[in-house]
């Protein structure tokens, strides 16, 4: 029971259909990858399963260790253990980074408890060094005036301090350099374990040297056409798409 | 840099600086009675209504005060009494140049009006002081049911259209100048579109006024039935005299569902005119309208194009040029009444203020309460080239609710120094780079002219490379 | 007895003042009620002119309370604490030498020519003529700050003005006055005892002379029921800063009237402006950002988030005079709608008459970003926390314009507990 499923999943914008008919099975423990081309609907699926409004589901269902989370709230996913890192985090003026993650670690806390604050920069602190992302960051906006590299970290910052479930990486690798690359995946990676299923999101094959998958996914028009291991990853790198449009 | 240089913008009124003695069959006299009024029903032979119409209206214009309290005080110097407001050769306008008198002929044959209306216009109307001389559609676009004729005639001939609009966009007493406008009307056209009929050329007007100590009080009303297309182009000129000229018209606008009027105004007045109008569009259901509005004549203009998006999504545009040169004031802008779910308004406006010339903006946005979606977005910009230059801003922008988007951004700049010396190193004079930075302002502007009209606005705004320093 | 048809002159005013509060007074009377075609009252809701609803006040009745609740930052200079027009303490912890922290009536009898040369030395221009004229007329007390050349004052100097008791009407006057490269913070608090209803008839005068720094922070946090004006002047001199915040917590009606005028080269004038606003409760915004030098800079910022049936005006106008080229100029309001039945007005107004200048203003009216609040769901937020957040960050983008983190600290908190954030 302790897995992430889409069942069958078809969910449109506007008129528009962009999934139709996805499955797929992410058990805790595991880290699947998702590539496809652009286009393919492979965003569409991360901000469908964090409960974009833009987006309508039109059939099917996405269940959280057996509970179906399509009618709830963005929030309360959350709050259930889904994480979604953006592959295009949002700027939000004024609102410091400490305050932003202390409210939504409050959020997860029983009605009335109150977070306890040193305990909780100790752990921010610790986490942003192992990021090394330096201190005076938390009191700059969320995002405001970031590099890409710095974003990309905020948003695993964010993760190792929200402990999910499962978490969803759009695109994480986007927009980075080697180094800060490294940097991130290595966030990710110490933040694997029994506990986590993750699900990578990816154009480029390269994110998936440093953060290694058990299962890769190849999705097209919608749907997930092929599974395999790990070295599916380098043989759409090295072949590309085509060969596995073209067999369907 | 020099503030004191001026670029070459040689704006080319020598186009309209000349006149032609006319002998005029009638005339209202000078200044402004209940018997001018009379005397201008009975000469064009006005239904009541018209004549009940046009004598209310008189009464709101003596009832209203002069603007001034947040106007140009110039206004004040508009001496009513000694205006002279109906003049013509007479109220029935040729269907050919060669029926036209040869003394007025000759004045549009030297603008280059029936050589324009060979090259690209689907119908011209020409008018001469205070009736049209020539009025004439292509054949072939009034076989499709278009109707393009003077106001006059619109309301004898087409009454059942001309009476459900005339005066519903702008009512005679919305503001002094509309109340005189109501009193004394004469010319302007009537435009009715049938439904699906896109106009693939534009229909033109040309303004002008001849006589001295003269008001002009065009009344344009163009209905653009369902579905339908038109572009609508109208030009002016005047020669220069030492007293006050009054140019004051309305132009009312009407589309209905999925309609789109684009209208366009080059005004070059003579630097005595007054030119003081009232021009609103009325945008029904997925219906367009867009004033496409260049000033660069009159002594004082006072013009704001306004739309009212009355229907889902309805879209209304003001793209607006000024050019106020030295004594001259450029009072433009805007008037966006948003009245429906998801309608949007585009207020683009650019200025140059050059030697003592002043460019105001005035807009107004509104968007009231229950709507939903609506978006508006404005931009003003202006350039201020001397150091006796002046600009204003004056927008009034009301949101009720929340959904909507609404933003306006305006800017004050000057001609950039550094562009300056790069192309004077390049061997450019001081005054022939900034004409070319000033045409670099509003070139973008420009280009949304259509293209034979792009060519008539550079010949206006000729910005002069050679030359010398001003 | 009504305030239009009550003059009381306090006997503690030496006789050259009183003589002037009598010329107020009939100066108040002779000037006309503006009226809704008057271009400054545009938008304007009128209700608000209505004066004789509102009474001369008497003494406060529990001073003590007053004083308890008196306490705003825990390390000070100086403290004077006003109620109902009577100066009720006097704290004088750590001010330089030659610093004069009075109150009103001290200054206009023991330092006439001092306090002559700067009270209500300029006409009030954007359309609250005739209530700056019964303020003069009706004023008992205020408090007068002089700081002396090169004189730094450290701390900041808390200033606190009550109301207390129904319908009554009061005249807080606050005057600064910063010598040439002097520096001060000045935190002006205005507080209702209770929700009653009452009438405030405010004016703040801020002068900072050449390379002179004063940071001035108005906490309005009136009843719900008060109709509340302040009427600001700001003279800046060369090279000098001046920096002012309304941080307007409460009131029913309220209305500023702000006029920077950048006297001489160089100067720079920051106008702040946080508003929360809510219920039914309005807020009339009249700023002039008045260029008469050459290099000068001001730099206008007001946020405003409109929640229920609350309503705002914003009319701002920067004029650049023929003399002050080089200006740098700027003017930026920001209307954060958060329902269906709230609205803002805008009127950001521009009149430039010189040469080589860079001037923008901006408005924009919209609702909270979708998206900003879409990724703090998506981080476990809900959506009411989440909008309270969005709206407490739009704040702070204009809190962190005072470049004082101790300062911002502090407001932040206000702030924080004006909207129910933890």
């Amino acid at each position: 029971m302790n897995t992430l499923s889409i069942r069958n999943l078809h969910a449109s914008i506007g008129d528009k259909p962009i999934l139709r008919g996805l499955n797929l099975d992410i058990p805790q423990g595991e880290v699947h990858a998702i590539m496809g081309k652009n286009g393919s609907g492979k965003s569409t699926l991360a901000k469908v399963m964090a409960g974009h409004p833009d987006y309508t589901v039109t059939s099917g269902d996405v269940l959280l260790n057996g509970q179906s989370i399509l009618g709830m709230e963005p929030d309360v996913r959350a709050r259930l253990g889904l994480f979604l890192a953006f592959q295009y985090p949002m700027e939000i003026p004024g609102v410091t980074i400490a305050n932003f993650i202390r409210a939504a670690v409050q959020a997860r806390l029983p009605e009335g408890e109150e977070l306890e604050a040193t305990e909780y920069y100790a752990k921010l602190y610790a986490k942003m060094d192992e990021l090394s992302i330096p201190r005076a960051f938390t009191s700059r906006s969320v995002n405001e005036g970031f590099s890409g590299g710095e974003k990309k970290r905020c948003e695993v910052l964010q993760m190792a301090m929200l402990q999910p479930r499962y978490a969803v990486l759009d695109e994480t690798d986007s927009g980075l350099d080697i180094d800060a690359l490294k940097v991130v995946s290595s966030g990710v990676n110490a933040l694997r374990g029994p506990e986590v299923g993750m699900l990578v999101i990816t154009h480029y094959q390269r994110l998936l040297d440093y953060i290694v998958p058990d299962k890769v996914h190849v999705m097209a028009e919608g749907e997930i056409v092929l599974s395999g291991d790990k070295d599916l990853a380098l043989k759409l790198e090295a072949e590309g798409y085509d060969w596995v449009t073209a067999k369907n | 840099m020099n503030t004191e240089t001026k670029p070459d913008i040689n704006i080319d009124r020598s186009v309209g600086d000349f006149r032609y003695d006319v002998d005029y069959a009638f005339d209202a006299g000078v200044g402004l009675t209940e018997k001018t009024i009379d005397y201008i029903c009975d000469v064009k032979g006005d239904p009541d209504w018209v004549r009940k119409f046009r004598k209310e209206g008189y009464k709101k214009f003596l009832e209203k005060p002069m603007p001034t309290h947040w106007a140009s005080k110039d206004l004040e110097n508009i001496v009513f009494e000694n205006i002279r407001y109906y003049l013509s050769q007479g109220q029935v306008p040729k269907r050919s140049w060669d029926d036209v008198p040869e003394d007025v002929k000759r004045t549009f044959e030297r603008l280059g009006i029936p050589e324009q209306e060979r090259k690209f216009l689907a119908g011209v109307e020409a008018q001469f002081d205070s009736e049209a001389a020539y009025s004439n559609i292509k054949e072939a676009v009034g076989k499709q049911g278009v109707i393009f004729v003077g106001s006059t005639e619109g309301l004898q001939k087409h009454p059942e259209i001309f009476k459900k609009w005339f005066g519903k966009v702008i009512p005679s007493g919305d503001n002094k100048f509309s109340a005189l406008n109501s009193a004394v009307f004469s010319g302007g056209s009537f435009i009715y579109i049938p439904p699906g009929v896109k106009v693939s050329h534009p229909l033109q007007a040309y303004f002008r006024i001849n006589a001295q100590n003269f008001g002009q009080f065009e009344r344009t009303l163009i209905i653009a039935d369902e579905g339908s297309e038109v572009t609508y182009m109208e030009g002016c000129t005047a020669p220069k005299f030492e007293t006050a000229t009054l140019h004051s018209a309305v132009v009312e606008l009407v589309a209905l569902k999925g309609a789109k009027i684009q209208y366009i105004t080059v005004q070059n007045w003579s630097s005595n005119v007054f030119n003081l109008v009232t021009k609103r569009g009325l945008a029904h259901e997925d219906a367009e309208i867009k004033w496409i509005d260049c000033n660069i004549g009159s002594r004082l203009t006072m013009k704001y194009p306004g739309v009212v998006m009355k229907g889902r999504r309805a879209r209304g545009e003001v793209i607006s040029i000024a050019l106020a040169g030295d004594g001259q004031h450029q009072d433009t802008g805007a008037k966006m009444v948003h009245a429906a779910d998801e309608t949007t308004s585009n207020i683009i406006s650019k200025s140059i203020s050059l030697g003592t010339g002043r460019s105001t903006y005035r807009g107004m946005v509104h968007i009231p309460k229950h709507l939903k979606k609506c978006k508006n977005n404005t931009e003003c910009d202006a350039l201020l080239i001397n150091a006796n230059s002046r600009t204003d801003t004056y927008p009034a922008i009301t949101v009720r609710g929340q959904g909507h988007s609404v933003q306006h951004e305006a800017s004050v700049s000057q001609i950039n120094a550094e562009q300056i010396f790069y192309m004077q190193q390049r061997g450019l004079s001081e005054a022939a780079a900034m004409s070319l930075a000033v045409n670099g302002f509003v070139n973008d502007l420009v280009q949304q002219f259509p293209m034979e009209y792009s060519v008539e606005l550079k010949r206006l705004i000729d910005l002069e490379m050679e030359g010398s320093v001003g | 007895m009504n305030i239009v048809s009550q003059h009381q002159i306090s006997s503690d005013l030496p006789a050259w003042f009183s003589e002037q509060q009598k010329q107020a007074w009939t100066e108040f009377q002779s000037v006309p009620q503006p009226t809704r075609h008057d271009e400054l009252w545009r938008f304007s809701n009128l209700k608000i002119l209505d004066l004789a609803r509102w009474h001369l006040a008497s003494a406060p009745a529990d001073v003590d309370a007053l004083l308890a609740r008196s306490r705003g930052l825990s390390d000070l200079a100086a403290k004077l604490v006003f109620a109902n027009d009577r100066l009720i303490l006097r704290e004088i912890k750590n001010l330089p030498e030659g610093v004069l922290l009075l109150p009103l009536e001290e200054a206009a009898r023991d330092h006439e020519a001092l306090f002559e040369r700067y009270f209500m030395k300029h006409p009030t221009l954007l359309g609250s003529a005739k209530i700056a004229a019964l303020h003069r007329a009706q004023l008992k007390t205020g408090a007068f700050l002089y700081v002396p050349a090169g004189v730094k004052v450290e701390k900041p100097i808390e200033l606190w003005h009550w109301s207390e008791g129904d319908h009554i009407a009061i005249f807080p006057h606050t005057l600064v006055v910063c010598e040439e490269g002097s520096s001060a913070s000045v935190i002006d608090h205005f507080f209702s005892m209770n929700n009653e209803a009452s009438f405030v008839a405010g004016v703040n005068d801020l002068i900072v002379k050449a390379d002179a720094h004063l940071k001035y922070i108005a906490v309005q946090n009136w009843s719900r029921e008060t109709t509340a004006f302040h009427l600001n002047t700001t003279g800046v001199g060369k090279n000098a800063v001046a920096t002012s915040l309304q941080l307007n917590l409460g009131g029913r009606y309220i209305r500023t009237e702000s006029n920077s005028r950048l006297l001489e080269e160089g100067a720079r004038s920051v106008m702040l402006s946080i508003n929360p606003m809510d219920a039914d409760r309005e807020v009339d915004q009249r700023t002039f950002q008045d260029h008469l030098a050459p290099s000068a800079t001001s730099d206008l910022l007001y946020h405003n988030a409109l929640d229920d049936r609350s309503r705002s005006v914003f009319s701002g106008l920067i004029k650049v005079g023929t003399a002050a080229h080089e200006t740098d100029a700027y003017q930026k309001v920001r209307n954060l709608m958060l329902s269906d039945e709230a609205e803002a007005n805008s009127m950001p107004g521009l009149e430039i008459l010189a040469d080589r200048v860079r001037c923008s203003h901006g408005a924009t009216s919209g609702e909270l970003n979708q998206d900003e609040l879409f990724y703090m769901m998506a981080r476990g937020i809900p959506p009411q926390k989440a909008a309270k957040l969005i709206v407490r960050g739009f704040f702070e983008t204009v809190l962190r314009r005072l470049e004082e983190p101790s300062l911002e600290k502090y407001f932040g908190h206000l702030l924080d507990r004006r909207l129910a954030l933890g």
